[in-house]
């Protein structure tokens, strides 16, 4: 059996899952400052009656970095970032504790200025003399070679209690994502620790002795002492868990649109082929741009408590949210309000809706119908302008290839799955506007948990060979060694593949290699003086986000149990 | 972070699955690295820089700026049209003011490709910027156009397609046709009869650094463009005039680069030469990047940048003053050239040599000394390879009468001709006449 969990913002869900069934469903306040008791009060309902030895799984999706740092509730860290010319590296200044070192690699990974040791030693002391013990490293280009980060690391090793080092946590070039990355790994990782302790403790006392997994922002999990040393990973997991649930509760496997409809925002990912679509690079934290992948989401301020304003006779719905709508108790007459007025919803006070719509018409010399019916038109036509708008950034993506230009697919979604509380009101008018089949999955409400229990452990590293100098690098590996001169392409994807099989074996997550996808490989002749001096070598080995089984279709008659 | 004064679209399309041959310096390796400088740069991070994908150039968008023999396909493969379409995307995203400028980092070039094709010449087959303007005056009607080519070679294709042109100022920067191929563009090319000192030809001696190049531009090339007031000003951006460029001489930098477009602020650039692929072009196309979109470019540098080893020689820079002002005086009060005429028509004749394809084209261009228009030009073409075959080009203020012989060269002269191609700018009709 498979444990879920989702702590969302407002609420924890929670599910239990055998095979293919639904056994138990759960739902929670989130309690901020003790997160611990919502699991413990999730775990206790899904599990009444159940043999806890039996799960061997339990998937966890926590909003807890995303909090510590939203909050500011994160630890001082100081970055020692390499630099050389280029951008300044002062761009990407973050934190109180932020040193440029002199030194500096070319594209190829050649030391083109050597570290300053003296000022290396000089960060790290006023570091440390200002109470910093958890420290970020990043040079540019250290993915082509790590030689002046591994230095820092070392520098630091007995003198810093954590340490997140560029070329490890990522193998992408991208020196201020690199930064960042490295940054809100290392402001995060003691909140993480102290969490994954209290977890475990609390998981013996329910006889757990399940693998624990942690979600991660691309839909796939890790092996909780993975996420030790790379909590930042676990960032906005939650829309990815929904995502994920989408895909295990309804056939999913053409292109496709997934809305979570909530109270102030609508949230948008895409499908293709029932692949969720991944942020090309990473996705911002606090607005910086990192390396973490994620599932692409987009977001509108559309929702069911969206204010409803008119102007010059014009009535608009949203972006702006004045607190609940008027059925629930709120303010102002909001999107379920005028949803409830059609008939489209019976939603809390539903003559409160009523009479708030009636006033807002009567002032602008409307008739209510025509007033809910054009604020329903206006969040629809909204939605419907983002969906076309992101579908046709997607497919004008840039592309280096000839064959790319020639023979990519463009994506095209054949259906919609709507999730979120208004789910049922919008299926209709959404399908009429996108002339798309619309379809809201069973079990919406806690779509997330299941996504979170059916997801498998995702993982990728980028390969890089240049035969020419005999070597090649598997930065997140830490892979550095020297090649023969008759290394291929070929053996460059073989081996890959061997490493990130084997390295997930070793965290204890192992994969059949037939899941393992190669999504580049690439061979560039490297002519100096008109003669071929070697091959640079490119591949990208991943396993991607995938359920490993999907719900039975009549899982809704499944026990629910606890306050669901 | 950062963010760009003036917002730049940029087209990057490295074509990594395209060389002319496998150790070519035209070959897919051309911008890997430069790729992997704005990966690591973050450049398409910064607020308000974004990549786009180019667009598929027809054959209408090439028949607009060229006479191809004998057909479109022989001449250009894909690439070719992907290129001229990653030129198209950059005008496009202007002219809709989707962003303020944009640069089309794109392989393979055009340059060296005149208004006749018959093969690949200076590794280019079509000319990409030719085919972009022709794209922007059919979709944006008539419009004052320069174009500066900073290329180290002597853009001489682009010089062919504008000989004719009022519209059109060319101005090329290059090094000395005495030392360089294609061994052309000195001062005394200055246009065709009816667009006298529309072309203007720099020719810098070997080993130019920074202080005598943008010399050049702010003494000579930014006062012609005062003066000629041009709606869109496009810049043919070479990188092989960089110092370690291994089929050039000369002695710019990726900071002199940078600056040349932070001066000139080309509202398009176009790549085109540039073969120092590891040592020059991550660090210059950086630099024309952030100059274009405003940003600051001061530490952009080379790993082995010597500024006292590229420091100008003074007998060089004294040369350059003294050409500068020869040049400028040459443009305001330009020398007629030695136009041969026969009754009513300017008559040219040359041969073409197409290094890469080795082909050797004859040709024959007369142009009606019209006093209603600026005349019909009718082209006969032969070579190594194939018969003669005849292009037929009516200008856009073409008159009746020109109209009328045009049409009448077109449909009239089958057993001439293998074949016949009409460039009729006034109707917009570009077709090739159909067999017999």
């Amino acid at each position: 059996m498979r444990i879920g969990i989702d702590i969302g913002g407002t609420h924890t869900d929670a599910v239990l899952i055998d095979g293919t069934r639904l056994v138990a469903a759960a739902k929670a306040p989130t309690l901020p400052d003790n997160l611990l008791a919502s699991i413990t009060g999730v775990l206790e309902a899904i599990l009444a009656g159940q043999d806890p030895r039996r799960v061997r799984t339990l998937n966890l999706s926590t909003t807890l970095s995303t909090n510590a740092i939203v909050t500011g509730a994160i630890e001082p860290v100081g970055v020692l970032v390499v630099g050389g010319p280029g951008i300044s590296p002062e761009t990407y200044r973050i934190g109180d504790h932020y040193h440029l070192l002199p030194g500096s690699l070319d594209h190829l990974g050649n030391e083109t200025l050597a570290l300053d040791s003296e000022e290396l030693d000089r960060a790290v002391d006023a570091c440390l003399a200002a109470g910093v013990r958890s420290f970020a490293v990043a040079g540019k280009f250290s993915p082509r070679n790590p030689a002046h980060e591994n230095t820092i690391s070392e520098r630091l090793k007995d003198r810093a209690e954590f340490v997140s080092t560029g070329h490890l946590v990522s193998g992408q070039l991208n020196f201020g994502r690199r930064i960042h990355t490295a940054y809100y790994n290392s402001a995060v990782w003691r909140t993480f620790r102290a969490f994954s302790a209290a977890l475990g403790r609390s998981l013996k006392g329910f006889d757990l002795e399940a693998e624990v997994n942690i979600l991660k922002a691309d839909g796939g999990t890790m092996p909780l002492a993975r996420a030790l040393d790379t909590p930042v990973q676990s960032i906005f997991s939650g829309p990815a868990a929904s995502v994920m649930g989408i895909l295990a509760t309804v056939p999913a496997d053409t292109d496709a649109l997934m809305l979570d409809i909530g109270g102030t925002t609508t949230d948008i990912a895409l499908f293709a082929d029932g692949q969720p679509l991944l942020e090309r690079e990473g996705i911002s934290i606090e607005e910086r741009p990192t390396l973490v992948r994620a599932v692409h989401v987009e977001s509108i301020g559309i929702g069911g408590d969206s204010q409803i304003t008119v102007d010059n006779g014009t009535v608009r719905t949203g972006p702006q949210r004045l607190g609940p709508c008027l059925a629930a108790g709120g303010s102002t007459v909001a999107l379920m309000d005028a949803c409830n007025l059609l008939g489209l919803a019976e939603f809390g006070d539903t003559d409160r809706s009523r009479a708030g719509i009636d006033t807002l018409a009567a002032a602008h010399g409307l008739d209510s119908r025509e007033l809910a019916q054009a604020a329903v038109d206006a969040a629809v036509a909204a939605i419907a302008d983002r969906i076309e708008a992101m579908v046709a950034r997607v497919n004008a993506k840039p592309v280096y290839t000839i064959h790319e230009i020639l023979h990519d697919r463009l994506i095209a979604p054949q259906q919609v799955l709507v999730i979120g509380g208004p789910a049922a009101v919008f299926r209709d008018p959404l399908a009429r506007r996108l002339g798309l089949p619309a379809v809201v999955p069973p079990l919406a409400g806690v779509a997330n948990a299941v996504g979170a229990a059916l997801t498998r452990t995702t993982s990728h590293l980028t390969l890089t060979a240049d035969t020419s100098r005999n070597r090649v690098s598997v930065p997140m590996l830490g892979v550095y060694r020297t090649v023969k001169r008759g290394y291929t392409l070929d053996t460059a994807i073989d081996e890959a593949r061997t490493l990130l099989a084997e390295d997930l074996e070793r965290s204890g997550a192992a994969v059949p290699a037939d899941q393992i996808q190669i999504t580049q490989a690439d061979a560039f002749n490297m002519v100096e003086g008109g003669y071929t001096l070697g091959a640079n070598i490119r591949v990208v080995a991943q396993v991607q986000p995938a359920v490993i089984a999907r719900l039975d279709a009549d899982t809704s008659t499944a026990r629910l149990a606890g306050p669901v | 972070m950062l963010k760009a004064a003036s917002t730049l679209g940029v087209i990057f399309f490295p074509a990594f699955d395209w060389a002319i041959s496998r150790t070519h310096p035209e070959r897919e390796e051309r911008l890997l690295y430069t790729q992997d400088q704005f990966r690591e740069e973050g450049l398409f991070d910064i607020d308000g820089i974004s990549e786009h994908r180019p667009l598929f150039a027809t054959d209408t968008d090439i028949l607009r700026a060229h006479f191809c023999f004998p057909s479109v396909d022989a001449i250009c493969t894909e690439s070719h049209r992907v290129s001229a379409g990653g030129a198209i995307q950059a005008a496009r995203l202007v002219m809709e003011n989707e962003t303020r400028r944009a640069f089309a980092l794109v392989r393979p070039p055009g340059h060296h490709a005149m208004k006749v094709v018959h093969g690949n010449r200076g590794f280019c087959n079509i000319n990409i910027e030719a085919v972009m303007i022709e794209w922007i005056r059919e979709h944006y009607g008539r419009k004052r156009i320069a174009i500066v080519d900073t290329d180290c070679h002597h853009g001489d294709g682009t010089q062919d397609i504008y000989w004719h042109d009022p519209d059109v100022l060319f101005i090329s920067l290059h090094q000395d046709g005495r030392t360089l191929y294609p061994g052309s563009g000195f001062p005394n090319e200055n246009g065709g009869p009816r667009a006298l000192g529309r072309t203007v030809n720099i020719p810098l001696p070997p080993r130019t650094s920074d202080a005598g190049y943008l010399h050049a531009i702010e003494q000579v090339v930014l006062p012609i463009l005062a003066d000629f007031q041009p709606d869109l000003v496009i810049n043919s951006a070479g990188q092989d005039n960089h110092y370690s460029d291994p089929i050039t001489n000369m002695q710019f930098s990726a900071q002199g680069y940078a600056r040349l477009n932070e001066l000139l602020k080309p509202d398009i650039a176009v790549l085109e030469g540039g073969y120092s692929i590891k040592g020059a072009l991550p660090y210059v196309n950086l630099g024309i990047c952030l100059a274009m979109a405003g940003c600051d470019y001061s530490a952009v540098r080379e790993p082995d940048y010597n500024q006292a080893a590229l420091a100008e020689n003074a007998e060089t820079m004294d040369y350059i003053r003294a050409l500068s002002e020869e040049i400028l005086e040459g443009y305001f009060n330009p020398e007629p050239g030695d136009f041969e005429k026969k009754g009513d028509w300017f008559i040219r004749e040359r041969k073409i040599y197409y290094d890469t394809d080795g082909i050797l084209e004859q040709q024959r261009e007369r142009l009606k000394d019209c006093d209603q228009c600026r005349g019909l030009r009718l082209i006969n073409t032969s070579s190594s390879r194939i018969l003669p075959c005849l292009g037929v080009e009516l200008p856009i203020d073409c008159c009746p009468a020109c109209e009328r012989e045009g049409y009448e060269a077109f449909h009239n002269t089958h057993d001439d001709y293998l074949v016949a191609q009409l460039l009729d700018q006034k109707n917009k009709r570009f077709e090739y006449r159909p067999q017999k």
